[in-house]
């Protein structure tokens, strides 16, 4: 027997595999497809063709303020993330602090959290300490849930790294800075570019905290996309859906592109 | 002119004294070779000096400045590390320009050095590639020109060879000799391999356990060991436990298990001291005269061919059995197993050390 055959799966494991990836991925393209109907309501397969939903939400300043406020929260919480998460990574990893273990058990606790209980838990406290329904409150909230994602990816990068790089660096003349600058950081940099867009995407999809948090007249995109469909379903929202797809497609993309995304996921 | 120097160094890690106090001078333009086991503290002492550990006591002097506080990047030293560690994203050239760069060397100035340095170690068309691109031996030239092209006041080894196969090891013994002394660059090296401290070096420094057991020139490292564990660690030597039978003046006489004594003309222990007897393989003879007297009379019991060199094992009474060598063309190169043997040991070639297990 040839060892192609040995490790080659029978076709029932096949199929089965086949029938998961399909099932994840048709509603993608239902929704898709939606987005195209003429109709005024949600409809499979779509009936006539336009372009007119993408054009309503792209017109529609409740979008238009939510898709902006995405964004500033998604670009704030990433690079906010970037730099606590990097410096705290490179000092638990240097084992410059006692308990580094602790602290990042810590650190990584929102992953495994279930997201309701950080946004219960983070409405109390922001009603206590008066944060509640401001920008910096909803900031520092996806801080909290992005910042995971930027320490593992920045621990995985150092422990790869040969330490004697950074002190070659320091003996040629380097100060501590410049050395981290100039060698570590763009070393460890394809495994930071992935973990700043798994924060990125993290941030821009988030419902269960944001929701918790947010003021009564802001909203974000996918909160406004989860009210929507609760108030009742037109291809706006499939439009909107599938925008959001396209732009998590792009991104991806260029990570694979730029970084080598695959071997960090 | 010393160029660099430790005044009683020593680091601990909680009670535990990784070097001890280590007092020494190394003169302008000298090859100083650090050598002994691994954990022997020699890597401690260098990293001590490029200023990646910090000493727990003891100052360091470049020159006549004291260095103790600065942090590496002030102490204008250059560092071939084991691994190389060169950096992986920046090209040869930029490797090479990257301590002068450092020092604000820029333009026709930085790009006539790197030039140089790369030339130097025989790399002038290499500057483009990236290390990964690169052999070992030519990564290790790299690293070498790296730490050259600042032009440190002291250049550091950290086990540089160790990565390399024999042979290119032997050529990039000879290719750094030659290259230090072209310099007259003073030199720190620290290695676990006799042959390297041995052929590179002006002196040698022997260290075990943190301690410097003897800071001499390769000759006197090899003929007159300051100790058992010097005489233990360098050349190949027998290890026979035994006991010291009586002492006469420096030396006395020892006995290797419960028949044989031998003349030793440098005791440390006093009589009755159980102790391991070192005696280096060719300084066993193989007598061709079998009635010489104070001859050891035994049997070869194994020859191993090793090139230049033949190896026998002989057994003598009482079952101890010494290690003799012998060149692979002379009188004695062909003895077949059982074949009756005479063997004389020198006085001054019989060293003792503290015998294992029975503390030091």
């Amino acid at each position: 027997m040839s060892p192609d055959r040995e490790t080659h799966p029978g076709l029932g494991v096949t199929i089965a595999a086949f029938a998961v990836i399909v099932f994840l991925q048709v509603p993608v393209i239902v929704v898709v497809l939606a987005a195209f109907s003429t109709t005024s309501y949600l409809t499979i397969p779509p009936q006539g063709l336009t372009l007119s939903w993408f054009g309503k939400v792209l017109s529609d300043p409740t979008y238009l303020s939510a898709i902006r406020m995405s964004l500033i929260l998604a670009f704030g919480s990433t690079a906010i993330s970037l730099a606590l998460g990097v410096a705290s990574a490179y000092a638990l990893f240097r084992r410059s602090v006692p308990g580094s273990e602790a602290i990042i058990s810590f650190l990584m606790a929102p992953l495994v959290l279930p997201a309701v209980v950080i946004g219960v838990a983070l409405l109390q406290f922001y009603s206590l300490t008066g944060l509640r329904g401001s920008l910096i409150g909803l900031l520092l909230a996806h801080v909290v849930i992005t910042v995971p994602y930027i320490v593992r990816s920045a621990l995985a990068s150092l422990s790869g790294l040969d330490l004697a790089v950074e002190e070659a660096a320091r003996v040629l003349g380097a100060t501590g800075f410049e050395a981290f600058r100039l060698v570590t950081l763009p070393l460890i940099r394809p495994g930071l570019v992935a973990g700043a867009l798994f924060a990125f995407i993290t941030s821009l999809d988030n419902v269960p905290v944001t929701i918790f948090l947010i003021g009564a007249n802001q909203t974000t995109l996918p909160v406004l996309i989860f009210s929507s469909v609760e108030m009742g379903v037109d291809p706006s929202v499939a439009a909107i859906s599938t925008l959001l797809i396209v732009a998590t497609g792009i991104i991806l993309l260029l990570a694979e592109r730029r970084a080598g995304f695959h071997r960090f996921v | 002119m010393s160029a660099l120097s430790f005044e009683q160094l020593g680091k601990s890690y909680g009670d535990v004294a990784v070097v001890n106090d280590i007092s020494l001078t190394i003169r302008e333009g000298e090859f100083v070779s650090l050598l002994g086991p691994s954990g022997c503290g020699k890597t401690t002492i260098l990293r001590m000096v490029a200023g990646l550990v910090q000493p727990s006591r003891g100052r360091i002097l470049i020159g006549s400045d004291d260095v103790t506080a600065l942090p590496p990047n002030k102490r204008g030293l250059g560092l071939v590390f084991q691994s190389y560690a060169l950096f992986p994203h920046l090209t040869v050239y930029e490797n090479v320009a990257f301590g002068l760069r450092r020092r604000k060397v820029a333009g026709a100035g930085l790009d006539k050095r790197v030039k140089e340095a790369l030339a130097m170690v025989r790399l002038a068309d290499f500057g483009q590639r990236y290390p990964r691109q690169l052999s070992g031996g030519q990564q290790q030239r790299v690293a070498i020109a790296r730490a050259l092209a600042p032009r440190p006041r002291v250049l550091l080894f950290d086990e540089p060879l160790s990565n390399l196969d024999a042979q290119l090891r032997d050529e990039m013994q000879i290719e750094l000799k030659r290259l230090q002394r072209g310099l007259g660059i003073t030199t720190l090296f620290v290695t676990h391999d006799q042959g390297e401290a041995l052929s590179m070096s002006d002196r040698v420094g022997v260290m075990a356990k943190g301690v410097m057991q003897q800071f001499a020139t390769p000759e006197d490292i090899y003929h007159r060991p300051a100790t058992g564990f010097v005489a233990s660690f360098i050349g190949k030597p027998n290890r026979v436990s035994g006991i010291v039978v009586s002492r006469a003046g420096k030396g006395g006489v020892v006995r290797l298990g419960n028949a044989i004594e031998l003349p030793a003309a440098s005791l440390d222990q006093p009589a009755g001291t159980r102790v391991d007897i070192i005696i280096r393989q060719e300084a066993v003879r193989l007598l061709s005269d079998r009635s010489e007297p104070g001859g050891l009379q035994g049997t070869i019991a194994l020859r191993s061919f090793s090139g230049s060199r033949v190896q026998y094992v002989v057994r003598l009474a009482g079952g101890v059995e010494l290690v003799a060598e012998t060149a692979s063309h002379g009188p004695n190169a062909a003895l077949a197993p059982e074949t009756p043997v005479v063997l004389s040991v020198d006085a001054d070639s019989v060293f003792t050390m503290p015998s294992e297990g029975a503390g030091a």
